[in-house]
């Protein structure tokens, strides 16, 4: 058993670029015998598994380029994102007549295909805190209590400013109607996470709903009335407190008391001696 | 007048006498009938006829104000007040015998003792560091938290004065706290401490520096500096707070707190702490920036004197220690315990290796020329502010006084950005931790806010590591031109603080400034704004402070990345060279308006011609090996000098002969006072002298602080005795003779550091003695590309 394989592992890594050459065309007689131990070790219900884990795949990403914007693919997809994520354990844990399948499709070869797309979506997944949506403790996860509320609140708010700019053309009347309930929707939405960004912990459809409904309410409908005086005392007070520390130089510079001026200090010098005692000669 | 005649008159004055009197200074008490005219302490009216001459200075050498009085704040000075610290090992009998007693093991448990005070050094140092950091954190958090609720509060009801004043307000309160300290308790402990810790490894004892008192108010006042907006950094204080922490623990007592814990005691003596004093600012740059070779590059390129291979090796055991303990304290803190290659340790950020092309050194450059023009105009303005402070901003409460009104300043500069830039991004896309609405709309914050709202340090990160969008240019303008003018109005108030990070956040605004623009100008180039950020960070402080080697490592450790270095080292070159054009480093700057006689690194060039003769001072005050207590009492009393040669008493003691004396040795003033507070005197000179049993514990137990003269009560009988130096005196102290050339004398004490340095004849009498102040005071000066040498004049009021 043992000389099989060891050959096959030795032909598969000299000769991988001729394999496919040789199954058309025979060059080499002793392929043969490769080409028959390649298909052999590899169980049906892998290679079952391994398409199924491929269509999941496929229809995940699909799904989720179709909802990349507005954001809604952690709600729509997943049904799929629960498929592929299942058809992926089944094939990792599924062994076959002592052969795992884990072992002939992951971490075999430099290209690791199989690993790269998973985690790729894997990744779109977490980057998204889509698990965030759902509430994961039955057995099929369901839309959490907070996603729900939070689903209900936008509705609302978002119809109320649609009916409003419907029926009224003044942005004024929309903003003081539907204050309440977006007031509501943003207080909820920071409540969701800790540093009431949102980044750390919410699922990123709440995230680009709630950002949505913000772009709408404070640039489209222009309701965030700030600025309204232009902060007279404001302004006055940091005119006095910038004015201070020139006052204060000005005032230190004309009113500090005249100190004396330090005495330079004598040095006794050999040249000076010498002038003298030679001055005092002559004289 | 002309120096041949000099030289003409020793050599007749040494070998016959014509005449002339006693050379060499004596009291009054020897000789009450001595036709000496000059020597007499209190006569010194006799010397202004020959004021004529000093215009001239002692060598024709440029003398810019040949006055009597001088204004303070000017820079051709020196104060008479610094005493140099005793680096030589005074080889007498004393310390013979010690040797003879304690043998090879003794060398071993030393050396072995040494280790044991690096480690100490450095886990200390990083420890106060951590505290120091902690603190910051918290309290920035704490208050800037407090700042958002109620500006979120009040932008709503257009009361914005609020939270303005209650930031003033804030501001205020905390840096009063910390200026009263300074101003009141302990002025050394003011600004940056490197200017302070680099004179006192240069061999000038500058008074209660590492002090454990400096070291409260110290770590206190930055602490204060920082969370009250200050635009301050902590790097610097905490370079010398390792330099007390070495200081202090190298000693084994405490002066302050009276307590001796009889250890270490043969560390007692300053050459023994001042290599620990270098090691403990290595270790504090260490803990400051988690940067150890950078540490211990600092001590070597602004402390020592001379390549001394155990001490670096000692000193780098050190850093690394701080940096480990550091390190270990923060992981444990940010709830990453035990992980000590956590990124979020590395001061400036994790910096990515940035690829740079050939045709990007030009770039560089004009970063560095740029970071140089814009240092040396911060210099100015400090120096021109300092000026004004020396002179009219003298007394503790206007200091106080001015420090919160900068914090008051700093706080209006903020918030005015805050309230007229309209600069906003969206949620969420770049890291900010209080993230401000103010006038932006709902899911966007306030640019400026962001950056105001945290400590200067983590602002630096931000604008080395966002991207390259989150600033609009026009903010990043306006924030340079008030952060510029903050730091340099900053610096040289009574808080304490750096000006390490304030300028890497000048600069690194003005990279990311110069960066947009280069993006602006070549739309296709994808420009890596952190480069430029960086590069411009490193001009600015290179332009700054003028450091080289150390500032070059220090940034690269900081950001994790040594492939970075060639476009530091390009960029510190051209800013140090650009920036020496105009005007000197903060540092020298300071050090030089504080009058202290630091000695540059190489002496004055073309000086050759300048003989120790006229170095030196001429009447020398010397001591007989057998001397009467009268007159070392009466001695120490009239003057202030530090080491009395002493000498062969005469021969004959005609005063009418030349009595150059024969150099025996040398005592210092110290040594004199132990011997007089111990009373090692004897009443009859004649007698066999009794062998006490004294030995060099009782100089060691007075160290640091001697007692002054007039703290000894000498009783009158006790003047006629006499005491016989020899045993205590340095028997075979450095001289030169009176003809060797200026650099020649530079050289020995730069290497050596010595302290006095008698000047002796061909026969080996003292002439003259050579101290620091006498070599300091020619300095050579540097401006746009003119230089020359002047003399400097010295003053003890200053």
């Amino acid at each position: 058993m043992a000389n099989p394989i060891m050959l096959f592992l030795f032909c598969l890594c000299y000769f991988t670029r001729s394999v496919e050459v040789s199954d058309e065309n025979k060059l080499f007689p002793h392929l043969q015998y490769i080409e028959n131990s390649h298909t052999l070790p590899v169980p049906e219900v892998c290679t079952e598994l391994l398409n199924n884990f491929a269509q999941s795949a496929s229809n995940f990403t699909l799904c989720s380029i179709k909802n990349a914007w507005p954001v809604t693919l952690c709600k729509e997809c997943i049904d799929q994102y629960v498929m592929f994520k299942s058809k992926y354990d089944e094939l990792l844990k599924t062994v076959e007549n002592g052969t795992s399948c884990k072992t002939i499709y992951i971490s075999h070869d430099r290209l690791d295909a199989v690993l790269e797309y998973y985690n790729g979506i894997l990744n779109v997944w977490e980057k998204g805190n889509c698990n965030a949506c759902y509430d994961w403790s039955g057995p099929v996860p369901v839309l959490s209590n907070d996603t729900k509320h939070f689903d209900k609140m936008f509705k609302e708010t978002m119809n109320c400013i649609a009916t409003n700019s419907t029926t009224t053309n003044m942005s004024d009347e929309v903003c003081e109607r539907c204050m309440q309930s977006y007031l509501q929707l943003d207080l909820f939405y920071r409540s969701l996470s800790k540093d009431s960004i949102g980044l750390d912990s919410v699922c990123f459809d709440i995230v680009d709903s709630m950002n949505t409904t913000r772009s709408i309410w404070s640039k489209d409908l222009n309701c965030c009335k700030l600025r309204k005086t232009p902060e007279v005392i404001f302004l006055v007070c940091t005119g006095i407190i910038s004015f201070l520390p020139i006052l204060f130089y000005v005032a230190v510079r004309f009113c500090s008391p005249i100190r004396a001026l330090p005495n330079i200090l004598k040095e006794s010098r050999f040249k000076q001696s010498f002038l003298r005692s030679s001055s005092g000669r002559i004289n | 007048m002309n120096n041949s005649n000099d030289n003409v008159n020793f050599i007749v004055g040494d070998s016959t006498s014509i005449g002339s009197t006693s050379d060499t200074a004596r009291l009054i008490s020897n000789d009450e009938a001595s036709t000496s005219n000059y020597t007499q302490f209190n006569k010194t009216s006799n010397y202004e006829h020959s004021d004529s001459d000093d215009l001239h200075g002692s060598h024709g050498i440029r003398r810019r104000h040949p006055v009597q009085k001088i204004e303070p704040g000017s820079m051709n000075m020196l104060s008479a007040k610094y005493e140099s610290l005793d680096y030589d090992t005074c080889e007498n009998h004393l310390l013979l015998d010690e040797e003879r007693k304690r043998g090879y093991p003794f060398i071993v448990k030393k050396d072995m003792a040494r280790w044991f005070i690096i480690l100490l050094i450095g886990a200390i140092t990083a420890l106060i560091a951590f505290i120091i950091d902690i603190c910051i954190e918290e309290f920035s958090n704490i208050k800037y938290k407090e700042l958002k609720k109620s500006v979120d509060k009040y932008v709503l009801m257009d009361r914005l004065y609020i939270p303005y004043l209650l930031w003033v307000l804030s501001n205020i309160c905390v840096v009063f706290i910390g200026s009263i300290l300074v101003a009141y308790v302990e002025p050394v402990a003011s600004g940056s401490g490197i200017p302070q810790v680099k004179c006192y490894l240069n061999g000038v004892k500058v008074p209660r520096v590492v002090r454990i008192k400096t070291l409260v108010v110290k770590a206190i006042g930055v602490i204060s500096a920082v969370v009250g907006g200050l635009a301050g950094g902590k790097e610097g204080p905490m370079i010398h707070c390792g330099s007390v922490v070495a200081a202090g623990i190298s000693q084994g007592k405490s002066t302050t707190f009276n307590k001796d814990f009889n250890i270490f005691q043969y560390f007692r003596d300053d050459h023994e702490k001042r290599e620990f004093v270098s090691a403990g600012a290595a270790a504090g740059v260490s803990a400051a920036f988690g940067a150890p070779i950078g540490g211990v590059l600092f001590s070597l390129e602004e402390g020592a004197s001379f390549w001394n291979q155990a001490l670096t090796w000692r000193t780098f055991f050190g850093t690394v220690i701080a940096t480990f303990t550091l390190n270990f304290a923060l992981s444990a803190y940010h709830g990453h315990p035990g992980e000590l290659s956590f990124p979020g340790l590395l001061n400036l950020g994790k910096m990515e290796p940035f690829p740079f092309q050939f045709y990007e050194l030009p770039i560089f450059m004009l970063f560095g020329a740029i970071g140089g023009i814009l240092g040396a105009l911060w210099n100015y303005i400090n120096y021109r502010l300092a000026v004004f402070r020396i002179r009219y901003i003298s007394t503790p409460w206007l200091r106080v006084v001015e420090a919160c009104m900068v914090a008051a300043a700093s706080a209006t500069c903020g918030f005015l950005m805050m309230f007229l830039l309209n600069d906003c991004r969206p949620l969420g896309e770049d890291p900010t931790k209080v993230p401000l609405q103010l006038y932006c709309a709902d899911g966007e914050y306030s640019v400026m806010a962001a950056i105001w709202f945290q400590t200067p340090e983590a602002s630096v990160r931000s604008f080395l590591h966002d991207p390259l969008g989150s600033y609009k240019p026009m903010s990043i303008l306006v924030f340079v031109v008030c952060y510029f003018l903050l730091s340099t109005w900053t610096f040289g108030l009574a808080v304490s603080s750096g000006i390490f990070i304030p300028n890497l956040l000048t600069g690194a605004a003005w990279g990311r400034l110069l960066a947009l623009g280069m993006q602006a100008i070549v739309p296709s180039m994808t420009i890596n704004s952190a480069k430029y950020a960086l590069i411009g960070a490193a001009a600015q402080l290179g332009g700054v402070v003028r450091m080289t080697i150390s500032l070059t490592v220090i940034i690269i450790e900081t950001t994790g990345q040594i492939s970075n270095a060639l476009p530091i080292i390009i960029t510190l070159v051209v800013a140090k060279w650009v920036g020496d054009f105009f005007s000197e480093g903060i540092y020298d700057i300071h050090i030089q308006l504080a009058a202290i006689p630091l000695l540059p690194w190489e002496p004055p060039p073309l000086a050759h011609n300048v003989y120790a003769s006229e170095v030196m001072s001429h009447p020398v005050f010397t001591l007989r090996t057998v001397e009467n207590v009268g007159h070392i009492v009466e001695l120490l009393r009239l003057v202030s000098y530090n080491g009395f040669p002493v000498v062969d008493p005469p021969l004959t003691d005609d005063a009418e002969v030349t009595t150059y004396k024969r150099l025996r040795g040398l005592i210092l003033r110290s040594q004199l006072i132990v011997l007089l507070q111990n009373k090692l005197y004897n009443e009859n000179a004649n007698t066999s002298w009794p062998n006490l049993n004294v030995d060099m514990k009782i100089f060691r137990k007075e160290y640091p602080r001697f007692p002054s003269i007039a703290e000894l009560e000498i009783s009158e009988w006790e003047k006629t005795c006499t005491i016989d130096l020899r045993p205590y005196m340095n028997p075979s102290p450095y001289t030169l003779p009176h003809r060797a050339s200026l650099p020649r004398l530079f050289r020995l004490f730069r290497a050596l550091g010595l302290r006095h340095l008698p000047i002796v004849n061909d026969v080996n009498e003292v002439v003259g003695m050579v101290t620091r102040k006498d070599i300091a005071r020619y300095r050579v000066w540097r401006h746009c590309g003119h230089m020359g040498m002047e003399e400097l004049v010295l003053s003890n009021e200053i």
